[in-house]
């Protein structure tokens, strides 16, 4: 938006002549999640001083007006980070005390994985996950879609149903969710837990997807149209492939938040079905067992992995 | 997922451009219009009839239950066991405020109102402290270069990302009598103190767990935010408390509004903090709500409280809404 440009006129690129419209598309394809189209040449050009009155150099200048700001800003991110440490560390504890360090050990992760309800729960976990990424992630695509033939008012009214699981306390929906499955005469369970879960990743999907779809010129649908590409042909080999990162972006998303779900899974598992939080839960209050901090450590490893493959896939500059 | 469907439903509007004026004469019969739309599909995209499933989940999932818990506030608890008789009481409501003792006689309570209060303390001293903190926060991370916020961002979202339980847990590692804490605590000849299980623990915790909630949307107020402004407000004569005021935290504001809205509402509602770490020591309207649903069995009384929540929600999120649309609108964006 600051980057101004002297020498082209950009609405010259934008609607420029139709031997410039293949390497418009190329060049829109390869945009980044900025939305912000640059002539050819300036694509690289990042702003010099000569843009801004500034006598002295950005950060320094800034940062000295401000002093405790950068002290305060490192002990937040502490803040943050302290605990998580501190959980992998105990992760590697010895002792068979889950909150008295003694010495180094890996006994712990062994135990993990023989351990017989943590592992059915992890399984019950990664099943319900699974479905509800798969269910989530194709309602998500096709809502986004949909969403721009809609009215105003529809689209307004859709996207604030869809949204509402984001604003409606957790709690209150969990219990919510139970009185309405056992009003309409199902049990709790399978299904409906999937069913809830692929619910609340809705938004999560279809957050990334948006501001995917946001950045992509719509010329580049108009292209496949005019070489002759049906509707359906150009969701699919235009739509669709231009919309990978963002998708799939929506679907780790998706996957996290049903993996760490508690408190609507909670009202809606029954004996046979708990999901890992909800065991580790139980475990926790029951008396915690130094094999909740393995897992804990291995969930901790999850948010990790998850996260910076999808911030990769998002800021990713595909050339 | 996309097979035959689409060819069939799109070919229907398809021949779109120069033919979109026949659809508005209305050569079509009204159905056809109804669920194809006046105007075309823009080419790459699709029908509106597609977004019917996420609607439908939507409608069935979160506004049906919705509907369920309001309705069920307004019934009777059966005679005994959990689940509602349908006939009409507002016992549920008239139990938020009133008893009633053996011989009938109506008396204020206050239990509770103070279930509610503690809620909004340990909702409000959690919101404020965490703009608080996530404010300078978030102006670091927008002075930093584009490569630098892109890394900070990544950092700030891990957490967020993270399991509840395991983001509580792990100060319940950090304040049991154990841990390090008290460790240093004792180091220090201050003997050890009762942390874990009292209020201060569970407000930690939700101040752990919320945080990102109130820099994220900070950051993105103020990531796009020309620091030339505050070049020019300084060569203007301005001094350092005006130009944060009038300057910077203007910008910073519908961040700021959002930020508050993305605290306050859950922690409001929140369940795990105040039993993991607050013990039996502090009662939210969370805890109480599912006390209702499970032990109690009270279920009217837990669906008049998870309306009551409900209210408070959603005026909150109007609030912050209406008030970010007025600060971004003086914010100039």
């Amino acid at each position: 938006m600051s980057m101004i440009n002297h020498d082209t006129d950009p609405s010259a690129i934008r609607y420029g002549n139709a031997s410039e419209f293949g390497a418009k598309v190329a060049r829109v394809q390869a945009a980044g999640n900025d939305g912000v189209r640059m002539p050819e040449g300036l694509e690289n050009k990042r702003p010099d001083r000569a843009w801004s009155t500034r006598r002295s150099g950005r950060q320094d200048n800034q940062l000295k007006r401000f002093p405790f700001v950068g002290f305060l800003s490192v002990a937040v991110l502490a803040f943050l980070y302290v605990p998580m440490m501190i959980v992998v560390f105990f992760s590697f504890n010895g002792g068979k005390q889950a909150l008295l360090w003694q010495g180094f050990s890996l006994r712990w992760y062994g135990s993990v994985f023989t351990n017989g309800a943590i592992v059915n729960a992890t399984e019950t976990s990664l099943i319900v996950a699974v479905i509800a990424t798969v269910l989530s992630t194709a309602l998500g695509v096709m809502y986004v879609l949909a969403v721009d033939h809609m009215s105003r008012a529809g689209s307004a009214l859709a996207s604030m149903l869809i949204n509402a699981s984001m604003l409606i306390p957790e709690i209150v929906l969990g219990v919510a969710t139970m009185a309405f499955i056992r009003l309409i005469g199902l049990a709790p369970g399978f299904v409906p837990l999937v069913l809830a879960h692929t619910t609340f990743c809705i938004p999560f999907v279809v957050m990334p997807i948006r501001a995917r779809l946001a950045t992509i010129d719509h010329a580049c649908f108009e292209a496949a149209e005019d070489l002759g590409a049906s509707g359906a042909t150009t969701v699919m080999r235009v739509t669709l492939p231009l919309l990978v990162p963002g998708i799939v972006s929506g679907a780790l998303m998706a996957f996290v938040v049903s993996m760490d779900d508690f408190m609507i899974s909670n009202f809606l598992t029954t004996a046979g079905t708990t999901t890992l939080p909800i065991y580790i839960f139980s475990l926790i209050r029951k008396g915690v067992n130094p094999s909740v901090n393995v897992v804990a450590a291995l969930l901790l490893l999850l948010a990790v992995i998850v996260t910076v493959t999808s911030t990769l896939l998002t800021n990713r500059k595909d050339k | 997922m996309s097979g035959a469907t689409p060819n069939s439903k799109t070919a229907t509007t398809q021949p779109a451009g120069e033919h979109d004026k026949r659809d508005e004469h209305g050569e079509r019969p009204a159905w056809t219009r109804w669920f194809a739309s006046a105007h075309p599909v823009k080419p790459g995209m699709l029908n509106r009839l597609w977004s019917v499933p996420s609607i439908l989940i939507g409608l069935l999932f979160t506004l049906g239950p919705i509907g369920v818990i309001v309705a069920f506030s307004f019934m009777s608890r059966p005679d005994m066991g959990g689940g509602v008789v349908f006939r009409f009481s507002t016992d549920a409501y008239e139990k938020l405020l009133f008893r009633h003792d053996y011989f009938g006689n109506r008396s204020f309570d206050a239990r509770y109102l103070a279930v509610f209060g503690t809620s909004l303390w340990q909702a409000l001293l959690t919101t404020a402290i965490c703009v608080a903190l996530a404010f300078p926060i978030a102006l670091w991370m927008s002075m930093k270069s584009a490569k630098v916020q892109q890394i900070l961002v990544l950092l700030v979202t891990i957490p967020f990302w993270t399991n509840l339980i395991v983001r509580t847990y792990a100060w319940m590692l950090i304040l049991n009598e154990n841990g390090p804490v008290n460790w240093l605590l004792r180091l220090l000849g201050m003997g050890s103190q009762q942390l874990l299980y009292t209020s201060f623990a569970s407000v930690i915790g939700l101040i752990y767990t919320f945080l990102p909630f109130a820099i994220l949307p900070m950051y993105s107020a103020l990531s796009g935010f020309d620091f030339r402004l505050v070049e020019a407000a300084y060569d203007l004569g301005a001094h350092k408390p005006t130009v944060m005021r009038r300057v910077i935290l203007r910008a910073a504001m519908p961040g700021v509004m959002s930020g508050i809205a993305l605290c306050f509402i859950p922690a409001f509602g929140s369940y795990v903090q105040p039993v993991l770490l607050g013990g039996g020591r502090v009662l939210m309207v969370g805890n109480l709500i599912a006390s209702q649903f499970a032990e109690a069995r009270n279920w009217p009384f837990g669906a008049a409280l998870s309306t009551v929540i409900l209210a408070v929600t959603l005026l909150g999120a109007l609030a912050a809404s209406i008030m970010g649309g007025m600060a971004s609108r003086k914010a100039g964006a």
